[in-house]
């Protein structure tokens, strides 16, 4: 052995190791998406993917553009926690065009929330169908809009 | 003897498969800057998700077991229809009275959630006599500070967003489920239709917009408050709600540490 030479045995090992090590970088970096890192151990790009389909409720504000006199009426009575499309169902494409007319309420709207299960809390005001006046349907004595008040 | 692979051709194969996976590498940055430039997402540019931590809080009391929030999350969220897929739902509690001098604070505990909730509740065979107390638990994510599902997921395809968000990525999830039983609420589940892990985002596309979560604009009696904890607004409902209740959250034992509230929660809900 020749003094201050490597050994070709060790020369070919440390290029093996060194091919290895590039290979392991390359195909690392070809394999993790682009923004994997960006926030920490996940794809950042995944936040701007979820917050992209478009809402399906309007929402409250966009409902009162047109309809603040309706607003008016019900934020005098007990409903006034109650959203548009609570009872009135999905009002976007309604938003978007008011020749759409939103879907029709029947009673059945009105017994999920006033329909006694055993479970209600007490604040909230139910009846048992069956013993309840069924003369006529709910808005033929209640105005849905001011429950206070009286037709 | 002739070899028929020399160290030489080794080498040289080796390098060019070195050099063919660089040009590869630089091909895929290409193609990246290409597709910034020509494909736009419709989700919203100005939010950043650095400046938010939100949070969500139930007041028990109020909740009247409608169940318009689970119907209006399958809406919104295009979730399966099915009775087992929920991002949200309610469950019932009925507590029944004690046996008379059993020496116990009460009964059995019944609890049912036909559906989610979505359908609204039928009216319990418990006689009305027999009922101790009864009352609505709407659950959904707890969002929890620590949380168990992140920390299993094997490929980083669930993960808590700066903002307070627990969200699973459906194109990077492998769907092999380890999330849905780390949580110890029951908040996910294996969508059947694209095959990944699935939970409640808090309505990530709402409230990137500066909308309300669907549950939360959908609720008649306001028993969902949702808000920001970075940056509250004048007459914050999150702050009120702190300040008004005793807040609770759900099997704090397990050091989950949820950040979604409760007031007026029994000892037996779990």
């Amino acid at each position: 052995m020749t003094s201050g030479k490597m050994p070709p045995q060790i020369f070919r090992l440390v290029l093996l190791t060194l091919a290895i090590i590039v290979s392991y970088i390359v195909a690392r970096y070809l394999l993790t998406p682009a923004t994997f890192g960006q926030y920490g151990f996940y794809r950042g790009a995944a936040l701007a993917e979820l917050a992209t389909p478009e809402p399906v409720f309007a929402g409250r504000k966009s409902c009162l553009e047109c309809h603040e006199d309706i607003q008016e009426k019900l934020f005098k009575g007990e409903h006034k926690t109650i959203g548009c499309e609570s009872c009135h169902g999905v009002g976007r494409q309604h938003a978007q065009n008011p020749d759409v007319k939103p879907g029709k309420i029947g009673d059945s709207g009105c017994l999920r929330c006033h329909e006694d299960n055993g479970a209600r809390p007490a604040w909230i005001k139910v009846i048992v169908v069956k013993d309840h006046y069924r003369g006529d349907k709910c808005a033929g004595c209640h105005v849905p809009h001011q429950p206070n008040e009286v037709p | 003897m002739k070899h028929a692979v020399t160290r030489r051709h080794m080498l040289v194969a080796l390098g060019g498969l070195l050099a063919g996976l660089a040009s590869l590498a630089a091909a895929r940055t290409a193609r990246g800057a290409v597709k910034k430039v020509l494909v736009t997402t419709r989700a919203p540019r100005d939010y950043d998700p650095h400046q938010h931590k939100w949070l969500m809080c139930f007041d028990v009391d109020k909740c009247i077991g409608c169940g318009l929030c689970v119907d209006a999350c399958k809406t919104e969220n295009h979730v399966p229809a099915g009775p087992m897929y929920f991002r949200t739902w309610i469950e019932r509690y009925i507590i029944k009275k004690p046996e008379p001098g059993s020496g116990k604070t009460r009964g059995d505990v019944l609890v049912d959630s036909p559906n989610g909730g979505r359908d609204g509740f039928p009216t319990t065979t418990v006689p009305r006599e027999e009922i101790l107390k009864a009352f609505f638990v709407p659950k959904l994510c707890n969002l929890c500070e620590a949380s168990p599902c992140t920390q299993v997921c094997p490929v980083g395809a669930t993960f808590d967003a700066p903002d307070g968000a627990v969200l699973v990525d459906p194109n990077y999830c492998i769907g092999c489920g380890f999330c849905i039983q780390a949580c110890p609420y029951g908040c996910r589940f294996l969508n059947p239709e694209t095959r990944v892990a699935e939970k409640c985002t808090l309505c990530y596309h709402r409230i990137t917009r500066g909308l309300k979560p669907a549950c939360v604009e959908i609720c008649p009696t306001e028993a969902r408050i949702f808000g920001d904890l970075k940056h509250p607004v004048e007459n914050d409902p999150v702050q009120a709600f702190i300040q008004k209740h005793k807040v609770h959250t759900l099997k704090p034992h397990l050091g989950t540490e949820p950040r979604v509230l409760y007031a007026n929660l029994d000892k037996e809900v779990r």
